[in-house]
């Protein structure tokens, strides 16, 4: 009874703090970013007052929108705020590790980007749908990608919540796999692109004819554009909490045990951290691609997949 | 009575025909309200899939799956014709007698390889599984609204029906794993081909028919790693993939329908159904417009649409069946998965553009712009398809439940499955979290809004002649899909951008037909000249044979 509780509780702690440190996490990539350029950058806490300065305008709705233009901010954030509350942060075993399944989460991003799609479209004007051509085109190789992956951790571990995969790994005799490095890299492919980071897409951009997520939302203001852009931030702040919680499992904390919480919530957030600071080194060591060139990118990933489960076979056979 | 001599003919009911009248009763239901309540032939239609459906006997399936096909052809032949002119009848009435000419062999040859080999091809003719699909897209937008919906919906779950009940139940014990390797490849291709078609179709009736052969692959793959751990001896990953394809069927036979009828209401509305030229429909047509909304969900495989609960479980199916046999079904299914994944993917792209080019931003025509609402009839069929498909959508796990006996018919000792996604608390999770975030917005947020020209990255408002914009300023669907068929296009489509089912087989077919017609009408030209010498050097040489047979 008391573990069940603490389990809900931590659960709560982890869903309030995925929620209010998002936008945090933007502004320490932001930083780190112009740190590495030589700028100083925006103070950390620069995204919170963006969010804040757009919910006090007005919203200036096009007149060639339909009524569901105001819905789909909402319907993204609904599906990626569920998805944070789906993937584990700090603890393992949280009271919504049952209901964590991979492909739950896979669905749950194609609502979101779905929705995000729909409003690119909602003005009819060329730009948005320039955007969500795009959105399409790289969503069809990241989800393929993605799902090969997610066949390899279900090779490995044989369950399928993102929870059972992070507490297999943290706990199970792995050693160093081939399997699971390939499987990172393509992990990583993908979560550049569903951000919208560089090198698929640059969230700075100010050139319509290059932007594929901010095209989208090129018709949105006030506190629509706000929503969307928190659910950006949030995206952000699920995918390095995956990657941390699947590829990096150790020191975290389990959630029916209070005691182990506080070494929980400080690797969590060194492991963002880290995080943070290796998307910035990329980001500013790369430069972006031409739209045509993210499916190649993607489809390395996707290769890069297959063969993970390829070796996992011969690894299998080799250790039987 | 009619019948077998001697014999006569049996009708009779199973958890796994109940099934798929069940399945058959809504869209039915809903087009006849719609529009074909009067239609002697939609009827007739009607009768056939019910007789083959209740049939007892391999007579009485063959009797009902034909008067089911001929009915159809009649429905195509009176429909209106293609734009490129190509009364697709003709085809339609070629892809039944190959079908009927498949089935019937299959259905009273003793259970074994050639019998299955049969029944695929005749069956998956009909229900438009890949290398024999590129009819469907073709014959399927035919006919009207209606019958196109339960063309689409019911005819091809019929045929699903005849596959499920010989390669389970009838030729059941004789199955072998290579059965559902067959059907699984098969499965894949139509997914893949489908899924692509359904995002590159201009026609709303033909990305929707497009859409039926993908997910006739879906289930189709469903099926197959079914039969495959069927005759491995695996009755949980049985009845986990028959649970994913059944489910499929469900969905499918709900939301496709509703889309069908949707597409002809806007036909209706607009004289068109090419998404090029529409646009906006949602202001004038609001009603119609949040019912396709749901039924694009359900086709794009969205969470808390009734299309992706069967996905969730072919996908955990695909992934339980991966660690069984060797290298070869390890990479199998690692590329089966892939496909699944790009094709879930395409599907979304498909959905997201069927709702975006035809019902969101401006109207591409005046025809578009001044639409009006569809009739009252229209929408209480595609409402009550709506609620049905809502319902599926929230509570996949009390029909898997109820489909309990139709899964330990088809695959003795099977163990029932829990799902392990719950879209109820999901769907709570979400309402709450969007309440949470409107209530917040309220309460810290500016109020009010303004209505303004959009921005458009800076273009002026268009001028007071023009009210929805430059025409010649929107995207169209074509060019949404552009991308995509840029990258895919050339692999899988070819330069010429032709589907393979139609390059591989009816162009073939077709060059054929052209090269016998000239050698007819080389023999019909003959004079009297080339004929006498046709005849007497035929003589010659058959003296010549004969005399040689008889030295020899």
């Amino acid at each position: 009874m008391v573990v069940l509780l603490l389990r809900c509780f931590a659960t709560l702690l982890h869903a309030m703090l995925m929620l209010a440190l998002a936008p945090l996490l933007m502004g320490v990539v932001t930083k780190i970013r112009a740190r590495l350029l030589g700028r100083r950058g925006p103070v950390l806490l620069q995204p919170y007052r963006d969010l804040w300065k757009l919910i006090h305008k007005i919203p200036l709705i096009p007149d060639t929108a339909t009524e569901l233009y105001k819905i789909w901010p909402f319907v993204s954030f609904a599906a990626i705020g569920a998805v944070a509350l789906l993937v584990p942060g700090f603890a393992l075993n949280l009271a919504s590790a049952r209901f964590s399944d991979f492909i739950t989460i896979i669905g749950l991003f194609a609502v979101s980007r779905a929705a995000i799609m729909l409003a690119g479209l909602e003005t009819g004007f060329g730009f948005g749908a320039a955007g969500a051509a795009r959105e399409a085109l790289f969503g069809l190789f990241s989800e393929a990608a993605l799902l090969v992956v997610v066949l390899v951790f279900g090779l490995i571990s044989g369950d399928p919540t993102v929870d059972g995969i992070a507490t297999y790994f943290s706990f199970g005799q792995l050693g160093i796999s081939v399997s699971l490095g390939f499987a990172l890299v393509a992990t990583l492919a993908v979560a550049l692109t569903e951000t919208g980071r560089i090198p698929a897409d640059n969230p700075a951009g100010h050139l319509e004819l290059a932007m594929v997520h901010e095209a989208m939302l090129l018709e949105y203001s006030g506190r629509y554009l706000a929503l969307f852009q928190y659910t950006a931030c949030l995206r952000l702040m699920i995918w390095f909490s995956l990657i941390a919680t699947v590829f990096f499992p150790f020191g975290m904390a389990q959630a029916g045990n209070i005691l182990s919480w506080p070494m929980g919530l400080i690797s969590w957030l060194a492991k963002l951290g880290a995080l943070a600071a290796a998307l910035a080194l990329f980001e500013v060591s790369t430069a972006k691609m031409r739209v045509f060139r993210v499916p190649e990118f993607l489809g390395v990933a996707l290769l890069l997949g297959l063969l993970a489960v390829i070796f996992l076979f011969v690894a299998g056979r080799l250790s039987a | 009575m009619v019948g077998l001599p001697g014999r006569g003919m049996h009708l009779g009911i199973d958890p796994l025909s109940a099934l798929f009248l069940c399945l058959l009763a809504p869209q039915v239901v809903a087009a006849a309200v719609a529009v074909e309540r009067k239609s002697v032939t939609f009827w007739v239609f009607v009768l056939g899939m019910v007789l083959a459906l209740v049939a007892a006997d391999s007579f009485a399936l063959i009797l009902g799956f034909e008067l089911m096909s001929a009915a159809s052809w009649l429905l195509v032949l009176r429909g209106d014709r293609r734009p490129d002119g190509r009364p697709p009848a003709t085809l339609y009435a070629g892809v039944a007698l190959f079908s009927a000419a498949c089935l019937i062999p299959a259905v009273f040859l003793p259970a074994g390889g050639i019998a299955f080999v049969l029944l695929l091809l005749g069956a998956g003719a009909k229900a438009g599984l890949a290398p024999l699909h590129s009819w469907l897209p073709r014959a399927h937008p035919a006919p009207s609204a209606g019958v196109s919906a339960v063309m689409s919906g019911g005819m091809v779950s019929v045929a699903l029906y005849v596959i499920i009940r010989y390669a389970f139940i009838v030729f059941g014990n004789a199955a072998e794993p290579w059965w559902g390797t067959v059907l699984m490849a098969v499965g894949a291709a139509s997914v893949l081909i489908g899924a692509l078609r359904c995002l590159l179709e201009v026609e709303l009736k033909t990305v929707l028919a497009c859409s039926t052969v993908e997910h006739m692959g879906l289930i189709a793959v469903g099926l197959g790693v079914a039969l495959r751990a069927r005759a491995m001896d695996d009755p949980a990953l049985a009845s986990l993939a028959l649970q994913a394809a059944l489910l499929c069927a469900v969905a499918h036979a709900l939301f496709k329908p509703l889309l069908f009828l949707g597409a002809g209401a806007v036909h209706h509305a607009t004289g068109t159904t090419s998404l090029d030229w529409l646009g906006g429909l949602m202001r004038c047509m609001p009603r119609l417009g949040v019912l396709m909304l749901v039924g694009a969900a359900g086709m794009a495989a969205l969470p808390l649409g009734p299309g992706f609960a069967p996905e969730f479980l072919l996908l955990h199916a695909v992934i339980a069946a991966a660690g069984s046999g060797g290298v070869m079904a390890w990479i199998g299914f690692a590329a089966l998965f892939g496909i699944l994944g790009l094709s879930a993917a395409l599907a979304l792209a498909a959905g997201v553009r069927v709702i975006g080019f035809g019902f969101l931003g401006r109207p591409r025509s005046l025809h578009a712009a001044a639409a009006e609402e569809a009739d009252r009839l229209t929408l209480i069929g595609m409402g009550i398809l709506a609620v049905c498909c809502v319902l599926v959508a929230l509570t996949p796990g009390l029909l898997l439940r109820a489909m309990a006996p139709v899964i330990s018919e088809a695959v003795p000792g099977a163990l029932p499955q829990a799902l392990a996604y719950a879209p109820l608390p999901l769907a709570l999770l979400m309402a709450v979290l969007a309440a949470v975030a409107f209530v917040a917005l309220r309460r810290f947020g500016a109020r009010g809004e303004r209505e303004v020209p959009a921005w458009n990255g800076g273009f002026g408002k268009p001028p007071v002649w023009l009210p929805f914009g430059d025409p010649a300023t929107q995207p169209i669907a074509s060019g949404f899909a552009e991308p995509v068929r840029r990258v895919l296009g050339p692999a899988l489509l070819g330069r010429a951008g032709l589907d393979p089912g139609e390059r591989y087989i009816l162009a073939p077919l077709s060059r054929l037909h052209l090269r016998l017609t000239r050698l007819a009408e080389l023999v019909r030209r003959a004079t009297i000249r080339q004929r006498l010498a046709f005849v007497f050097g035929a003589l010659v040489m058959f003296l010549l044979a004969l005399g040689l047979g008889q030295n020899g």
